[in-house]
C-alpha cells in the first residue's frame, strides 16, 4: 500500500463518516463514494482498491442493497474488535451478528448461514460471548428460539414487542387500563355532559312564547304520544329505561353533527403521554392505534371522518356513565340486551341436545327454573 | 301454536307442514280423520288465511298447502294490536282486533260487530284482556281496553267506526281479501304462466326475447293483481287527503272535524259494504319496523333524536308498503335509479311533528367557535351505499368513496341555522339567545329539528341520507344497509354476552381480516396465545367460528399445519335465527308445562262465574297461585315478544 492510497483511504474513510453523521445506518453505493469527491473522479481501479483495504481492516462492511452492492460504515472502535477474534469462525458468527443489529440473529440461522458444525458454532459462541462481545436474549415472538445481539445493544421493539410488553409477557393489566384511560378521553372530548337542570333554564324563555312545550313539561307530553316503542315491552324486566335516564338527570349527549373536535390518534396519544401515566414505556401513536382497532372491534368507540381527519368518538353516547367512573367498570349503565341474551336458552350449554321428551326439555329445564323465580 | 284455534284445525296443519301439499282425501288419510271432519278443519284454516288452496282446473282436485309465515304471524298479534292502538286510536284497535279474531270479515260484518263491543264495553271492561290471555300470541302485553274512554252515547258509533275503518284502509294495515290470495305465490306464478303459454306460445318459448317477453308479461299481471286491491285504499287515500282537517290532527283529536269528507268516505265504504277484509301484514311490519328502528336510535344516540326519526319514518313509510322487495314483481335493474325511492322533506317532517317533542334537547352544544364544519354535516348523499362484502369496514367504505365523489354537494339551508346560532344547541349564552329572540320560532325549531336529522345521517349505521336540498333537505332511508348493520349489532350483543368483550374482539378482528392463522391472531387482538386459544376454542364449540386446517406437507402433523380461523357470517346469521325460533318453541313448551301444572286453578279461573272477577270470586290461596302463574306468563310471553324481535330484524324488516 502506497502513501497516496492511505492518505485516500483515511481521507475516503472521514468524508463517509461526515456523510453520515445524521444517519448512522445509511449505505454507501459505488455511485455514493464517487460523489464524496476523495477519489480521482473515473479512477474505478484505485476506488476499488481503497474499498478493498477498508472492508479487510473492517471498517467498510459490505451489504446487499436492492440496486446492488454498498457499504455500511463500521465505527472504529468496532472494528478494533475484529482484531481481537481468535478463529476464523468467531468472525463469521460475530459478523452475522453484527450485521443483524437490533434484530438480533437466530442461532439455527447462523448455523445455516455458515454451514457450521453445531460443536464449531457453539465453541465460537461461547468464546465470543465469554469475552463479552454478544449476549443471548429472548423475543417474544418465539420465547424458545435462542437468540445472539452484539453486546450491551438493546434489542429491537419487535423482539421486545414494545409497550404491551413487560419482561417478554404480554402485560394485559397495563393494556387494559390504557384502554380505559382511552375510553374515557375519547368520552371526555367527543360528548356532551348534560346537568339536565340547565338546559331547561335556558331553553324557556324563548319557546313558550309559542306555546311550543318546554323541557319540564315535555315528560308528561312525551307519555301521551310517544310512547310507542316503549309499550310494545311494557312487561318486559328490561325497562327500568325510562324513570333511570330522568332519575339521572346528568347524562351524556351526542354533539351536533359535523363535529370537528373528535379526538385523533395523535390527540389521544399527545394527552397519554401528558398524562405520565406509561411511564418508562414510550408509547407512540401507532401504539394507540393498536388500542383504538381494539376498541373499534369491541364496539365501545366508532371512527368519524371529518374530511381528511379521522377522529373517535364513543358509541351509544347517552348510555355511557355521565360522571367519572372507576377504570375498571363498565362502559355503559344499561347493558346491550336483545331476545337472545335475556332468555336462559341463548346461553345454554346443552341448547343442542334440548328437544320435547329428550333428557333435557324446557317443562324441566333448570335453567328455566331458576330464572323464572 | 295453532291449538288456540282448537284441536282440530292444529292436526290438519301440522300434517300440512310436515308432508306439503295435500288433498282432503290424503289428509284425512294422515290424521285418521275422517272427511267430513278434515273439511270442517279446512274451513277453519281458510277462514284465517293459514292455509292456501288450489284446484286443478282439468282435474278438479284441490290442493291444500300452509302457509307457514302466516302461521308465524300470529305471535305478531299483540304487536300489531299494540301499534295500531297507538298509532290508530281505540277504535281502530276494536276493529282491527275483530278481524284478527275473524281471519277476514265483510265490512258490513266487521261495522256490526264493532256496534255489538261499542254496545257490551261498559259491562265488560275486561273483555279483551281475557281474550289475549287465552291467545297464546303476546296478546298479554296490550291487557285490556280499560283505557278506552266510553264516550257519550249520542255520538254515532256508527260512524266512528267508518272513521277508523277508512283510516285503517287508507294506510294499509287492512286491505281486500281477492282469491289470488288464497293461492301460494308458486300457484299463481304458474297459472299465469301456463295461461299465456296456452294463449300466446303453444308451441313454447324459443328464444332470449321471447323469454324476456314472457318475463315481462307475468310481472306485469302479477303486478296488476297486487294492483287489483289498492283501489278501495286509494280512493280512501285521496278523499282523507283532500279533505281539509289533515290525517293527522283528526287522529290526535279522536273526533271527526270534517263531516264532509266523513260522508264522503262512509259513502264509499258503504258502496263497498260486501267487500272483505284481512290485515295486511306487510304493511303491520313496516309499522313494526317503524318502532323497532326507533327503538334503535333511541339506544344507540339519545331519546329525542329517536323521536324525530320516529315522525320522519312516520311520514316515510306513507310510500312504503312492504318492508322488502318482492323479488317475484320487482326486478333489480328496473328499481337501479336512486331518485325513485321514496324521499321526505325536512318541511313535511316538520309539519308532522308532535308538538309535544322538545327538540332543542337531546344534543350537546358547544363553546367553541368553528368546532362544526358545516359543509361535511350537511353533506348530500345522492346514492346509497353499496352493500358489498360480509363485513362492516367494506361497506362504509363503499359509502366513503361516493361521498369523495361529489364532495362539492351540500345542503346550504343549514348555514342559515348557524346564523342563528343554532350550533350552540342548548343555546349557550345570553348575547346568542337574545339574537335568537328575533327569529320566528318555527324556524328555529325547524332548523332545531334538522339538527337531530343531520346526526341520524352522521350515524355509523346510516339511519338517514341526506340526499337533497329542496325544501330544508330531502331525506331517506336506505333500510337494506341499515338492517344489515343491525344484524350486525344484534350477533355482536349476543357474542358479547356470551364470550365478553374478548370474545367480541376475536369474532370481530376474524370478520373484518378475513382468515386469519393462529399466530397472527393474538398479536392483532393484543392478548395472551393461550387465552386466544381458550376463547377460540370455545367459540368454535358453540359454533360461532370456524378452523380450517391446511398442512405444510404429506404428513399432516399437526405441529406442520397452518390453522386458519375464520368467521361464516351467512352461516352464523342463519344459525342465530334458527336458534331464536327454537328459543320461543321453548319458551311455550315451558308455558305449556306451566299451565298443566296449574290447571286445575286455571279451570277454576276461567269459569264463566269467576270470569273477570277472579278476586272476589277465588279463595286467597288459589288467587295468589292465579296471580304468580299471571306474572310467569306474563314473563314468558314477553320473552317471546322480544325473541321476534330478532326473527324480525334478521327475517323480516
Amino acid at each position: 500500500m502506497d502513501e497516496q492510497t492511505s492518505i485516500l483511504k483515511n481521507q475516503l474513510y472521514a468524508a463517509c463518516e461526515d456523510a453520515c453523521r445524521d444517519n448512522p445506518e445509511r449505505f454507501f453505493s459505488q455511485e455514493d463514494l464517487m460523489a464524496l469527491d476523495v477519489v480521482p473522479p473515473k479512477d474505478v481501479k484505485k476506488l476499488l482498491q481503497i474499498i478493498q483495504i477498508l472492508t479487510r481492516e473492517r471498517l467498510f462492511a459490505p451489504v446487499h442493497f436492492h440496486s446492488g452492492l454498498a457499504w455500511r460504515l463500521r465505527p472504529e472502535a468496532e472494528a478494533a474488535k475484529y482484531k481481537h477474534l481468535t478463529s476464523e469462525d468467531q468472525v463469521l458468527v460475530y459478523e452475522i451478528i453484527d450485521a443483524a443489529g437490533a434484530e438480533g440473529a437466530w442461532q439455527q440461522d447462523i448455523k445455516k448461514r455458515l454451514n457450521l458444525q453445531d460443536n464449531a458454532l457453539r465453541k465460537a459462541l461461547k468464546e465470543l460471548e465469554t469475552k463479552r462481545f454478544i449476549q443471548q436474549f429472548t423475543t417474544v415472538e418465539n420465547m424458545s428460539k435462542k437468540m445472539w445481539i452484539k453486546f450491551g445493544m438493546q434489542p429491537s421493539a419487535r423482539a421486545t414487542g414494545g409497550p404491551w410488553y413487560t419482561d417478554q409477557y404480554l402485560d394485559e393489566a397495563f393494556i387494559d387500563t390504557l384502554q380505559a384511560v382511552v375510553v374515557r378521553i375519547i368520552k371526555d372530548r367527543g360528548s356532551y355532559r348534560s346537568t339536565g337542570e340547565r338546559g331547561a333554564r335556558s331553553v324557556s324563555p324563548v319557546l313558550p312564547k309559542k306555546g311550543i312545550i318546554r323541557g319540564g313539561q315535555s315528560e308528561a307530553a312525551m307519555k301521551s304520544k310517544k310512547r310507542a316503542a316503549d309499550a310494545i315491552s311494557k312487561d318486559d324486566v328490561s325497562r327500568p329505561t325510562a324513570p333511570a335516564f330522568k332519575a339521572r338527570g346528568t347524562v351524556r349527549l351526542p354533539l351536533p353533527a359535523g363535529y370537528t373536535g373528535y379526538p385523533t390518534a395523535e390527540e389521544i396519544t399527545a394527552e397519554i403521554v401528558s398524562m405520565h401515566i406509561a411511564k418508562g414505556q414510550p408509547l407512540k401513536t401507532e401504539h394507540v392505534q393498536e388500542l383504538l382497532d381494539i376498541l373499534i372491534w369491541e364496539n365501545r368507540i366508532e371512527e368519524v371522518k371529518t374530511g381528511d381527519r379521522v377522529g373517535y368518538r364513543a358509541v351509544r353516547v347517552s348510555k355511557q356513565h355521565p360522571d367519572m367512573v372507576k377504570l375498571d367498570s363498565e362502559d355503559f349503565w344499561e347493558p346491550r340486551i336483545n331476545g337472545l341474551t335475556t332468555v336462559p336458552c341463548g346461553k345454554c350449554p346443552v341448547f343442542e341436545l334440548c328437544e320435547e321428551g329428550g333428557p333435557v326439555w324446557a317443562g324441566g329445564c333448570e335453567y328455566f327454573d331458576k330464572w323464572l323465580l | 301454536m295453532l291449538v288456540l284455534y282448537g284441536q282440530l284445525p292444529s292436526r290438519i296443519f301440522a300434517d300440512l307442514l310436515t308432508r306439503g301439499r295435500s288433498t282432503v282425501a290424503q289428509l284425512a288419510q294422515h290424521t285418521s280423520l275422517n272427511q267430513r271432519q278434515v273439511r270442517h278443519g279446512i274451513a277453519v284454516l281458510i277462514q284465517l288465511n293459514l292455509i292456501f288452496h288450489f284446484t286443478d282446473q282439468d282435474s278438479g282436485i284441490t290442493y291444500y298447502d300452509a302457509n307457514p309465515h302466516a302461521a308465524y304471524n300470529l305471535v305478531r298479534t299483540g304487536k300489531i294490536l299494540d301499534m295500531v292502538r297507538e298509532k290508530y286510536g281505540s277504535d281502530a284497535y276494536t276493529l282491527v282486533n275483530e278481524v284478527l279474531i275473524q281471519g277476514h270479515t265483510k265490512i258490513s260484518d266487521l261495522i256490526a260487530a264493532f256496534k255489538k263491543v261499542r254496545i257490551a264495553e261498559p259491562h265488560t271492561v275486561n273483555g279483551v284482556s281475557q281474550n289475549g290471555h287465552h291467545h297464546s300470541n303476546g296478546n298479554g302485553v296490550s291487557n285490556g281496553t280499560s283505557d278506552i274512554k266510553v264516550r257519550d252515547e249520542d255520538v254515532d258509533t256508527e260512524d266512528q267506526a267508518y272513521d277508523s275503518l277508512s283510516q285503517l284502509i287508507a294506510a294499509g294495515i287492512l286491505e281486500p281479501l281477492t282469491l289470488a290470495m288464497y293461492q301460494s305465490p308458486q300457484d299463481l306464478r304458474s297459472t299465469i304462466e301456463q295461461d299465456f303459454l296456452a294463449n300466446h306460445y303453444p308451441t313454447g318459448i324459443r328464444g332470449a326475447k321471447q323469454t324476456a317477453e314472457f318475463d315481462k308479461y307475468v310481472r306485469e299481471k302479477l303486478r296488476e293483481f297486487h294492483l287489483e286491491n289498492t283501489k278501495l285504499k286509494n280512493d280512501l287515500e285521496f278523499e282523507l287527503e283532500n279533505g281539509a282537517g289533515s290525517k293527522r290532527r283528526k287522529l290526535t283529536n279522536g273526533d271527526t272535524a270534517n263531516t264532509l269528507t266523513n260522508d264522503r268516505v262512509k259513502s264509499i265504504l258503504l258502496e263497498n259494504r260486501d267487500t272483505v277484509l284481512r290485515v295486511n301484514y306487510d304493511k303491520c311490519v313496516v309499522e313494526l319496523r317503524n318502532l323497532k328502528l326507533e327503538r334503535y336510535v333511541e339506544d344507540l344516540i339519545g331519546d329525542t333524536t329517536a323521536k324525530v326519526y320516529a315522525t320522519l319514518l312516520d311520514v316515510l313509510s306513507r310510500k312504503i308498503s312492504r318492508c322488502q322487495v318482492d323479488r317475484l314483481i320487482e326486478v333489480e335493474d328496473e328499481n337501479d335509479d336512486a331518485s325513485t325511492g321514496p324521499r321526505v322533506t325536512a318541511q313535511e317532517i316538520f309539519e308532522h311533528l308532535n308538538p309535544s317533542i322538545d327538540v332543542s334537547v337531546g344534543l350537546g352544544m358547544l363553546h367553541e367557535d368553528g368546532a362544526i364544519d358545516i359543509r361535511h354535516a350537511e353533506k348530500i348523499r345522492r346514492f346509497p351505499p353499496q352493500l358489498k362484502g360480509s363485513t362492516l369496514k367494506e361497506t362504509l367504505q363503499e359509502g366513503e368513496e361516493i361521498v369523495e365523489s361529489d364532495d362539492e354537494d351540500y345542503d346550504p339551508s343549514g348555514e342559515a341555522a348557524a346564523n342563528f346560532g343554532l350550533y350552540g344547541q342548548n343555546g349557550s349564552d345570553e348575547i346568542k339567545m337574545q339574537a335568537d329572540d328575533s327569529v320566528p320560532i318555527g324556524t328555529k325549531r325547524l332548523h332545531q329539528m334538522r339538527q337531530h336529522l343531520l346526526i341520524l345521517a352522521e350515524s355509523k349505521e346510516g339511519f338517514l341520507r341526506h340526499c337533497g336540498s329542496r325544501d330544508f333537505g330531502e331525506w331517506t332511508v336506505d333500510f337494506e344497509p341499515l338492517m344489515q348493520h343491525l344484524k350486525f349489532l344484534e350477533l355482536d350483543t349476543l357474542i358479547e354476552n356470551r364470550f365478553g368483550r374478548r370474545g367480541l374482539r376475536l369474532t370481530r378482528i376474524l370478520r373484518e381480516k378475513g382468515k386469519i392463522d393462529d399466530k397472527t391472531l393474538p398479536s392483532l387482538a393484543l392478548m395472551k396465545k393461550p387465552d386466544v386459544h381458550v376463547k377460540m376454542a370455545e367459540m368454535e364449540m358453540a359454533g360461532f367460528l370456524d378452523v380450517q386446517e391446511v398442512p405444510r406437507d404429506n404428513n399432516r402433523a399437526a405441529a406442520r399445519t397452518i390453522f386458519f380461523w375464520f368467521f361464516d357470517l351467512e352461516r352464523t346469521l342463519q344459525r342465530t335465527l334458527d336458534n331464536t325460533y327454537k328459543s320461543m318453541v321453548r319458551c311455550l313448551q315451558r308455558l305449556d308445562v306451566e299451565r298443566r301444572k296449574k290447571a286445575s286453578v286455571l279451570s277454576v279461573a276461567e269459569r264463566k262465574d269467576v270470569q273477570g272477577m277472579e278476586e272476589e270470586k277465588l279463595r286467597g290461596d288459589i288467587y295468589n297461585e292465579y296471580v304468580q302463574f299471571l306474572d310467569l306468563e306474563k314473563k314468558l310471553l314477553g320473552q317471546i315478544g322480544k325473541l321476534d324481535d330478532i326473527v324480525a330484524v334478521f327475517r323480516d324488516f
